[in-house]
């Protein structure tokens, strides 16, 4: 039944779904709705578990691991700051191969400050080894968490499910929540084996000497790489079960011989299709929503792409002083194509700032260009900045 | 490579055992048994740590068990017995020495209240049959000690009754009641023993020798040495062991009014305090010194310094450093006796001799002057061993020298210091020797290695716990028959025990165990091999030492790889 | 008899080691130093809590030299995440086991610099928010498996590698920080120091902390021969001597309030315990008058614990250790 919700609502709700045991955070705009949200429901009986609001999201993290480790089911979130202060903690928690889920509620990186939306946060944790979901909307959050649970204890590895902060988190949607049977049914009670045990006392966290290490590390790749299957799988699933896709490890919006394809992660997803149907006279063009990031799915990724000229990567972070994360990763997963992909790299809609549809104007005019400009925040205003902070190799828009 | 990475690293439990951190050991703690000083300073030969540990475990009759396997007369010696072991107690370093004494006269008074019997059988009938010569301690403990052997013993003694010396000890040090108890409950294993047997008169070293598979010679010294001032005695002249003996059989002593007993010796003292308590106006005279604990012990009196004490509480007159220069005689009857005040001095080669220093002379008026000066081996019957010395000279076994399967023990040995225990020591020594010639099997090593020294006990482990005291009549209730000192009870015998050090052997504290920071040091339910409760176990065992340094009781130490 | 003569096989010995009459959370075969305190300590620890625990480990000796992998000498549920997380890893598990219904304790180890310093917040985190955690701090005063650099917890003057004496300087400045205090202040129901040199009193605060629901707090005084440069075999000798100076208290708080102390007997000089460790050498420096401050202010510092803590025993028969340090035939004491 859809119901008109507050993406973080929506989530509170799916969490409470998924039964988990122990919920730890801290709070941190603008994940903080979520984590009210769920106190709600654990206030008034509607959840049970142990929510423990921790000093920091270090010890938000430490604390679900813990958890995790002893055998229960756990969550958490969290967002830009956050994400940051809890990244040794997240790389452990990969390392160890512990399963669990967290939703990030992709916010801007301090400093300047700003509490507004883009994806700098979980970008800057992209090698922790978690498999990283974005969602375009609120229904593909809520089905991705609960897609998260499966994966996860299927893999074996930590999930963080991102949705745009404000943008998905604070926005009324009318949402599909599914009912506890359905949720049960897809997803199995958490039996970890290797939780810790009184009686099968395994020791977590060793010393591995030079010997083991690339192994460790080989094994923990590989295992990335390798849950695109139960991704896929877990889609599929829930698609039978529900009637709705979360979005596989991508999807693909347009004309199946479109030359020009739009390749971006998360909520801006939604403004670009609204952008294509107002602007129809522009060429037929290819919207294609990465949703599984960590792992990369360069295969899928190629076969969306095979009819493409040019491929216009738009995302919500950059790598300074080299430049778009999303798009080397893209042109770097296209090469050696049949025929050439030329691959056009921009960052939007930084700290918040709206993305109008004109942007689709600006992006074709872009492919027109006989070699493709260097990479650049597409939408910055030069003349808010002093003469001598310009850049000199920058491209006037 | 034999393990496969799990996944995440996790380890399994207990799996470092395959890791020997023994290969890192350059010193290795070992247990090593030594001597407490108590044992090594035993003239028995006791272990007294060895049964206190018995005594602390609740097991008293164990720990009288393993007392008579050593000293057969318990109730006697924990009377008597100058014991030297409370003296070299490490505990005394602490706080006070314990009273091994009064455990060992608890556990032989126990014995005889209870009728414990002595944990031997008799000898086979076909077992080598050994001749005992004389009746007083050394005899009775070098019988016992045979027959703890498997070997068929007869003692002789000239006397009507076994006991010797023993007799002469009044009863209010020594009941007679318990000399004839202990004794007679000693003789009940098997022993057989024919009085008023005089050797030289009765029976005859060559008839021993023919007869007996070997023979220990335990005479005692019964000859009284000669005493003269210049050649001029009183007429009539009493020898103190003589009187000492009077007294024994008959309760009687010769009238006087005031004595002075020449001699520091027990039979001095004893003498005198009978003739004290006879209301005689006791005095001694003696050369050497009145015992101070705070100086050294070299010149001090032979008598036991307990006696000493009682003796000047009870109001006999002590004159140290004096020796007599004459006799003052009304005819052949004494009047009195001239002292003065000697010294033991070096002479010009160091040695050190008595002076005499005129002008410190001064009267003792006396009517009796009694010398105690020490009685030499009777020579009758023996002159051939004797070879007109005073003594018998024996080996470290009590062998005479040069003579075949003769043994010898007790005071008419030379070098003897003439205490009950020393004898006891002496018999046991020569029947362990007696009994492996005749089995003819090695002789044991004898132990004289160095005892545990109180620097390598760990105090820490120790807390301050006060000496159990026996009570002790006062002046006013002391008299010729009653014993002046009482017994302990059995819960002072339990507060004693717990207090020994247990120097150097194992006390199983748990210490080594519990403070092991590597786990190797594992603890056994039974005792181990060496004596002790724990094994190391060198495969783990890193050697840092933790375990010696805690071990209260020194008993291990560490060795090099 | 030595051992020459002994005839115990390694199967008796295996067999042995199987049967002993204690638990042994804490196997041979691990890597710590000779005559390691902090081995000790542990060893003790988990001997008194039992098996029925789940034990956080901080990142530190104690988790390097008892877990290089594929080896582990824990025979309990065990975790090392990180240096500065274990009161959240140990809040995690308490939260998980309370949600699956499982009485088993959650134990929480850290050294001090895992408990004063990095490990600090969310120690102070899962005490106030009440977590039936029991946390043990192995203290051995500096930060010993990065190579003897000082912490909050290293004392006065002692010389670590970030705290060299020279002709600026004698030792590390500032003191010891006294975390009992602190950590008491988050109203938790006991807090308690104790030493590896008095055993029984450490697993008895063990057990009575094991016994209480809520968060509790152990500190172990635990010499570490190679930072503190001693002997091995001197570690309990130099441990003993830290309390019997004064230097380091042996105390019990409940909900703030000292309920318990071990009475030092006859306080021994300061200088009988640092003349033990090269980590105070240059306070004995012949002729410095820096060094003689130096021990008149440790002198100092320890006669204020004895006084604030009240650790003079009063009576005629003061024990420096209510007997805790006393043998006794057959190991009773160690019940």
């Amino acid at each position: 039944m859809r119901k008109a919700l507050e993406g973080s609502q929506a989530i509170a709700q799916t969490v409470a779904l998924c039964r988990p045991q122990v919920v730890a955070a801290y709070p941190i705009t603008p994940q903080t709705h979520i984590v009210e949200n769920i106190a709600k429901l654990v206030a008034n009986g509607k959840m049970e578990c142990e929510l423990v609001s921790v000093e920091s999201e270090f010890s938000a993290a430490s604390l679900v691991l813990g958890a995790a480790s002893a055998g229960s089911r756990t969550y958490t979130a969290s967002a830009s700051q956050g994400i940051l202060l809890m990244s040794e903690v997240l790389y452990n928690i990969a390392g160890l191969r512990i399963p669990m889920v967290m939703t990030c509620a992709n916010r801007a990186i301090s400093a300047p400050l700003s509490i507004w939306n883009d994806q700098q946060d979980s970008m800057a944790v992209r090698d922790a080894g978690w498999i990283q979901l974005y969602c375009s909307d609120n229904q593909e959050a809520v089905d991705t968490t609960i897609q998260a649970y499966r994966i996860s204890e299927a893999t074996e590895l930590p999930v963080m499910v991102c949705m745009d902060g404000f943008t998905l988190t604070h926005t009324l949607e009318p949402i599909d929540i599914p009912d506890q049977k359905m949720v049960d049914t897809y997803l199995p009670p958490f039996n970890f084996s290797r939780a810790l045990d009184p009686l099968k006392p395994t020791s977590v966290g060793t010393l591995v000497s030079p010997d083991h290490y690339s192994e460790a590390r080989h094994s923990h790749h590989h295992a990335l790489l390798d849950a695109i299957n139960e991704i896929v799988a877990a889609d599929t699933d829930w698609q039978q079960l529900s009637g709705r896709s979360a979005g596989s490890l991508l999807s693909v919006d347009g004309p199946a011989d479109a030359h020009i394809g739009i390749l971006t992660l998360g909520s801006i997803f939604g403004t670009l299709c609204a952008a294509r149907d107002t602007f129809t006279e522009l060429p037929a063009t290819k919207l294609i929503k990465l949703r599984s990031y960590r792992p990369f799915p360069v295969d899928a990724l190629r076969q969306a792409c095979s009819e493409l000229t040019d491929l216009i990567v738009l995302e919500r972070a950059l790598s300074p002083g080299f430049g778009g994360i999303v798009s080397s990763e893209v042109q770097a997963a296209l090469t050696h194509m049949a025929s050439e992909v030329r691959v056009h790299s921009f960052a939007v809609g930084l700290g918040g700032r709206d993305m109008p549809l004109e942007i689709y104007r600006k992006l074709h005019k872009q492919v027109e260009v006989a070699v493709p400009a260097p990479f650049s925040i597409i939408d910055v205003e030069l003349e808010k900045l002093s003469a001598e902070d310009h850049g000199t190799g920058a491209a006037t828009n | 490579m034999e393990s496969k990475l799990t996944r995440g690293g996790f380890a399994y439990p207990g799996t470092t055992l395959v890791y020997k951190t023994g290969s890192w050991r350059i010193q290795r703690p070992v247990h090593t048994h030594r001597n407490a000083p108590c044992h090594s300073a035993c003239p028995a030969g006791e272990d007294p740590q060895a049964y206190l540990a018995l005594l602390d475990e609740d097991k008293p009759r164990e720990a009288w068990e393993l007392l008579v396997s050593i000293n057969p007369l318990p109730a006697i010696t924990g009377r008597v017995c100058p014991h030297p072991c409370e003296s070299v107690c490490n505990r005394g370093q602490y706080d006070e020495p314990l009273a091994i004494h009064s455990i060992e006269r608890y556990l032989g008074d126990q014995a005889l209240a209870k009728n414990w019997a002595y944990p031997v059988s008799p000898a086979a009938e076909n077992a080598p049959h050994v001749a005992v010569v004389g009746a007083g301690p050394a005899g009775l403990a070098s019988a016992y000690h045979l027959i703890r052997h498997g070997l068929q013993v007869t003692v002789f003694d000239e006397l009507s009754e076994a006991g010797g010396t023993l007799f002469t000890i009044p009863d209010y040090r020594l009941p007679r009641e318990i000399v004839r108890k202990e004794i007679e409950r000693l003789l009940d294993t098997g022993i057989s023993f024919k009085s008023r047997h005089k050797l030289g008169r009765e029976i005859h070293l060559p008839e021993l020798q023919q007869e007996y598979a070997a023979v220990f010679l335990a005479p005692g010294v019964m000859k009284s040495n000669e005493w003269s001032v210049d050649g001029v005695t009183p007429y009539d002249l009493h020898e103190g062991l003589h009187l000492l003996k009077q007294w024994s059989d008959v309760a009687s002593l010769p009238a006087m009014k005031s004595a002075a007993v020449i001699g520091g010796g027990n039979t001095a003292i004893d003498i005198a305090r009978i003739l004290n308590r006879n209301g005689v106006d006791t005095h001694i005279v003696i050369h050497s010194s009145l015992p101070d604990p705070d100086k050294p012990a070299a010149d001090d009196m032979r008598a036991i310094p307990r006696e000493i004490e009682q003796a000047l509480e009870e109001g006999v007159q002590i004159h140290d450093h004096h020796g007599v220069k004459r006799l003052i005689l009304r005819g052949e009857k004494l009047t009195g006796i001239e002292i003065l005040r000697m010294r033991k001095l070096p002479d010009e080669e160091g040695r050190l001799h008595r002076v005499a220093f005129e002008g410190t002379e001064s009267i003792l008026h006396v009517d009796q002057v009694i010398p105690a000066i020490g009685q030499v081996v009777d020579a009758a019957g023996m002159e051939t061993l004797l070879d007109g010395k005073s003594y018998f000279s024996v080996d470290d076994w009590g062998q005479i020298e040069g003579k075949e399967n003769i043994y010898a023990g007790g005071d008419a040995v030379e070098g003897n210091g003439g205490t009950v225990t020393e004898a006891i020591g002496n018999g046991r020594i020569a029947a362990e020797a007696i009994a492996a010639k005749l089995r003819q099997q090695q002789l044991p090593t004898i132990n004289k290695s160095e005892p545990v020294h109180f620097n390598s006990l760990n105090m820490e482990y120790f807390e301050p716990s006060s000496r159990v005291e026996q009570v002790i009549l006062s002046v006013e209730e002391r008299t010729c028959e009653t014993e002046i000192e009482g017994g302990i009870s059995g819960l002072q015998a339990a507060h004693e025990a717990n207090r020994c050090f247990a120097c150097g052997n194992c006390l199983r504290c748990d210490n080594c165990w519990t403070l092991c920071p590597d786990s190797a040091v594992l603890k056994t339910n039974e005792v181990t091999f060496d004596g002790s409760f724990y094994v190391f176990d060198y495969d783990y065992c890193k050697g840092c030492g933790l375990c010696a340094s805690e071990c209260p009781t020194g008993y291990i130490s560490m060795v090099n790889e | 008899m030595n051992e020459d003569t002994q005839t115990v096989t390694p199967e008796t010995l295996m067999q042995l080691r199987k049967n002993q009459p204690r638990f042994e959370g804490l196997e041979s075969g691990h890597r710590a130093c000779l005559g390691c305190g902090e081995a000790l300590a542990a060893r003790l620890v988990t001997e008194a809590a039992g098996p029925d625990v789940m034990i956080a480990n901080a990142t530190g000796c104690l988790e390097i030299f008892t877990t290089p992998w594929p080896e582990s000498a824990w025979r309990l549920p065990w975790m090392h995440s990180l240096f500065e997380n274990t009161g959240a890893i140990a809040a995690g598990m308490e939260a998980a086991l309370k949600a699956q219904g499982k009485p088993t304790k959650v134990l929480a180890f850290a050294g001090d610099g895992g408990t004063f310093d990095i490990g600090f917040q969310s120690l102070s985190g899962m005490l106030e928010r009440g977590h039936n955690v029991l946390f043990v701090c192995f203290d051995n005063e500096a930060y010993m498996n990065t190579g003897i650099q000082s912490s909050s917890s290293t004392p006065h003057a002692a010389m670590t590698t970030t705290s060299p004496p020279g002709s600026a300087r004698m030792g590390k400045q500032n003191l010891k920080k006294d975390i009992l205090s602190i950590v008491a202040a988050h109203h938790i129901p006991y807090a308690a120091t104790a030493s590896v040199a008095y055993p029984s009193d450490l697993r008895k605060k063990i057990r009575r902390a094991m016994e209480i629901e809520g968060p509790t707090f152990i500190q172990i005084h635990s010499p570490c021969p190679l930072g503190w440069g001693h002997d091995g075999a001197d570690s309990i000798k130099v441990a003993r001597l830290a309390v019997q100076t004064g230097l380091f208290p042996v105390i019990e708080l409940e909900s703030r309030e000292m309920i318990g102390s071990m009475p030092i007997r006859n306080p021994k000089p300061v200088t009988d315990y640092l003349v033990l460790q090269q980590r105070f050498r240059h306070l004995f420096q012949q002729g410095d008058v820096r060094a003689i401050e130096e021990l008149a202010h440790i002198q100092a510092l320890a006669d204020h614990n004895i006084k604030h803590f009240k650790l003079r025993g009063e009576g005629m028969d003061a024990q420096d250790s209510d007997g805790a340090d006393t043998v006794c035939r057959g190991g009773m004491r160690w019940a």
